[in-house]
Parts: C-alpha cells; sequence; structure tokens
C-alpha cells in the first residue's frame, strides 16, 4: 500500500503528465503530416512552417478557410496519432463545389490536391471518419509551388 | 515548426458560415463533389479564423506571371521606429514585405538593409530575440544572392516575430504585422499588375476572406488600439477596397486596380513615410 506522501506525489506527477501528454499528440499528429509532406518537399514543395490543428470527435467536421491564389500548386497534409482513426481533408471553393484534384487517405494520414481556377476563398474541410477515441488529435500543414 | 496555433471559436460571420448539406468525406473514399455554402448545420464547428497566406505564396505567383523591373517598385528601408507600438508593429510588418519586394529586384544590399531593420523594430517591439537567427539568416542567404532562401527566411521572421508576440500577449499587435505586411504586399502587386495589366495577374487581389479577416480584426481590437491615428485610418479605408476585388469568377478591371493602389498606397506613406 503506497503512503500519502507517494499517492500524493503520483498524482501530482499525473496532473503534470495529462497537458503534456496532451501537446504530445498534437505534435504527434503534426510528425504523420509532416511524414505525408515529406515525399512532396522532393518535389518541390514548400512547407510552411506554420500548422493548424486540436480534437475532434468522430463524424465532427472543421471548416478552415484558405485564400488561395490561381498560378499556385497546394498539398493539404493531415495528420493524427491514434492508431486505426480514419481522417480526411478535402478542399471546396467559395461556391461549394470540390476543388481538390486528388486526395487520399492511409493510416494516420490524409491529404488532398488543389490546383485553384481562380484566386480566393476556399474552405477546407477536415474530419475524423472513424476512431477509437472520444476526442482524435489532429493536425494540418500545406505546402505550395 | 515551432507553432501551433489553435483555431478559435467562430465570429467571423462573412467569411466562416459555413454549410454542409452533407458529410463532404461522406462514408465512402469518394468525398462530396458540392456542399452548400451558406447555412451551419448543427454537426459543423465553424473556425473562427483564416488562414493567411506567407508572402511567398503570392510572390511565387508574380514570378510565373513575368518579370516586371521590380526596382521600379523597390522603396527604401531607411526607416525608423515610430513611438507608438501599434506603428512599429504596422512598420515592421511593411518592412518585411518589403523584403520580398527586394528579393524579387535581386538587390542585395536591400535585402541586407531590411534583415537589419527588421531586427530594429524587432527590438523596438521586445521581440529581438525571437528574429536575431533570422535576421543573419536573411543577411547571410542575401550574400550568396540565394533567394529562395532569403525569401523562406522572411517569411520565417514574420511568423516568429508574431509567435513571439502573442507568447507576450500581444496578439493585437502580432495582428497589425500581419496587416502592415499585407497592405505593402497589395500595394506591391496593384503596381506590378497596373503596369502590365492582365485579367489573370489582377486576379491575384481578389482576397475577400482576408480583407474580411483584417476589418473584423480591427473592428474588435482594443479601444487603446484603435484610437492610434493611423490604425483607425486604416480600420475607415479598408472598407472602400471591398466592392473593388470583385466576386468569384468576376474581372478585376484596371480602373479598379488603380484605384485600390491609390488606397493603399495613401495608407503604406502614413505606415512608413518617406524619409
Amino acid at each position: 500500500m503506497k503512503s500519502f506522501p507517494n499517492i500524493a506525489l503520483t498524482l501530482f506527477c499525473v496532473v503534470l503528465l495529462l497537458p503534456m501528454r496532451a501537446h504530445a499528440t498534437v505534435d504527434d499528429a503534426l510528425s504523420f503530416a509532416l511524414q505525408a509532406a515529406d515525399p512532396y518537399v522532393k518535389e518541390g514543395f514548400t512547407v510552411r512552417e506554420d500548422y493548424w490543428g486540436g480534437d475532434l470527435p468522430v463524424k465532427q467536421q472543421k471548416a478552415i478557410v484558405h485564400q488561395l491564389f490561381k498560378g499556385n500548386e497546394y498539398w493539404f497534409w493531415m495528420g493524427t496519432d491514434v492508431e486505426n482513426a480514419r481522417i480526411s481533408v478535402h478542399v471546396y471553393d467559395s461556391d461549394g463545389n470540390l476543388a481538390e484534384v486528388e486526395h487520399w487517405q492511409k493510416d494516420h494520414m490524409a491529404a488532398a490536391r488543389v490546383v485553384p481556377k481562380t484566386t480566393g476563398s476556399y474552405y477546407l474541410i477536415v474530419e475524423i471518419e472513424k476512431s477509437d477515441r472520444e476526442r482524435t488529435h489532429w493536425s494540418l500543414a500545406y505546402g505550395f509551388r | 515548426m515551432k507553432h501551433f496555433v489553435f483555431l478559435l471559436p467562430a465570429t467571423l460571420a462573412a467569411v466562416t458560415i459555413f454549410s454542409m448539406a452533407g458529410t463532404p468525406s461522406a462514408r465512402g473514399d469518394e468525398p462530396k463533389q458540392h456542399i452548400d455554402v451558406g447555412r451551419l448545420p448543427e454537426q459543423a464547428t465553424l473556425v473562427d479564423d483564416v488562414i493567411v497566406p506567407v508572402p511567398s505564396e503570392v510572390f511565387g505567383v508574380l514570378d510565373k506571371l513575368g518579370s516586371p523591373n521590380w526596382h521600379d517598385v523597390l522603396r527604401s528601408a531607411d526607416v525608423s521606429a515610430p513611438g507608438a507600438r501599434s506603428e512599429t508593429a504596422l512598420l515592421l510588418g511593411d518592412v518585411i514585405a518589403e523584403g520580398f519586394v527586394a528579393v524579387e529586384a535581386q538587390d542585395t544590399e536591400q535585402v541586407k538593409k531590411i534583415g537589419r531593420t527588421v531586427l530594429d523594430l524587432s527590438s523596438a517591439l521586445g521581440v529581438r530575440k525571437a528574429v536575431v537567427a533570422r535576421s543573419s539568416a536573411i543577411i547571410e542567404d542575401a550574400d550568396k544572392k540565394d533567394w529562395t532562401a532569403v525569401r523562406q527566411e522572411l517569411d520565417q521572421a514574420l511568423s516568429d516575430v508574431k509567435q513571439a508576440m502573442i507568447e507576450l500577449h500581444d496578439e493585437e499587435l502580432a495582428q497589425l504585422v500581419s496587416l502592415g505586411g499585407w497592405l505593402r504586399g497589395t500595394e506591391a502587386l496593384t503596381q506590378v499588375v497596373d503596369r502590365n495589366y492582365t485579367k489573370d495577374s489582377a486576379g491575384l487581389l481578389h482576397q475577400p476572406a482576408l480583407l474580411d479577416y483584417f476589418d473584423h480584426r480591427l473592428a474588435n481590437m482594443s479601444p487603446r488600439l484603435r484610437s492610434d491615428d493611423i490604425v483607425a485610418h486604416i480600420q475607415k479605408r479598408l472598407p472602400e477596397i471591398r466592392p473593388l476585388i470583385g466576386e468569384a469568377d468576376s474581372d478585376i478591371s484596371k480602373q479598379s486596380v488603380e484605384q485600390i493602389r491609390d488606397i493603399v498606397h495613401d495608407l503604406v506613406i502614413e505606415i512608413a513615410p518617406p524619409q
């Protein structure tokens, strides 16, 4: 049986580690997004060093507005650290039409490529399609060339 | 990757009112071909944030459109920090944007001067530490004429300085840095487009989400910042640009380009008066 100081110390450490773990999962999610980006960097895409993310329950989406420029080509890469989760990212133009020319989903990753037909606002829709977690951390990065 | 930007709760109605008749990715691998924009379904989460593009995205397109005489667009980087922090933040954004013009002009000395000015202005804002390495890299890369690297360092200097301000709870000043950069970048863009007008190049000015974003940010700034003469003037004149940038799929006329140029030029001159 643990003494009170030991239990208190354990609880204290758990409390300290909880937020660290939350950040760690976001960072882990990002590492998968960047892993997805890696082959495209070799094709000349510049990966923006900022990134976006959070956590979502299954089937809830998040919409992000993004200004895209005709003449550029974009890849959006999404990652999650959760095993067996299925995630997606899709891109729609300001009229709500699917704008991506290509997309894929793999373990821990999803991606969409856009070659904008016009300069303007686009909507990125990210979703956790399947996960055994109540909330699943995700991260999104993008690159352009 | 140093920064993590959490998406904020929703309030930016004009650009974030978003609706989906169904789920975009549905049950299978294929996403829906169309979603309804305009009504918010219960299951969707609104996001009150717009991804503000890095300047390289715009200048990258300009590279592909041709080779304008960037030296004609380039301005002097001889500036000094104004007294007010809000005005210094606007000026810092302006100078970083000027760095991109100097890169386009491949003007080594001007790029190096801008690298040093970025450091001076960052010092005045208390975020020197965040950009020391970037400033040095800008100067070194300019000496090597590695323009791609200079661009990346300028992009990241902008990001680093904003992140440092956010960490110092100066998020509103960080927004002014973005705004100052956007105004000077837009001025340079209009100058280039106006000199060699094409519908495609003018289309680069179609940035409704960014205009709404800045407009919204200014409207929600603290009264202290909004009472600054330059900030107040920007807030007053920004809405004049909105009708000039057109709707999606419509062309932006040469006349509109010139009107936008005149508006942003007036504002840029206030931010960075000629020395």
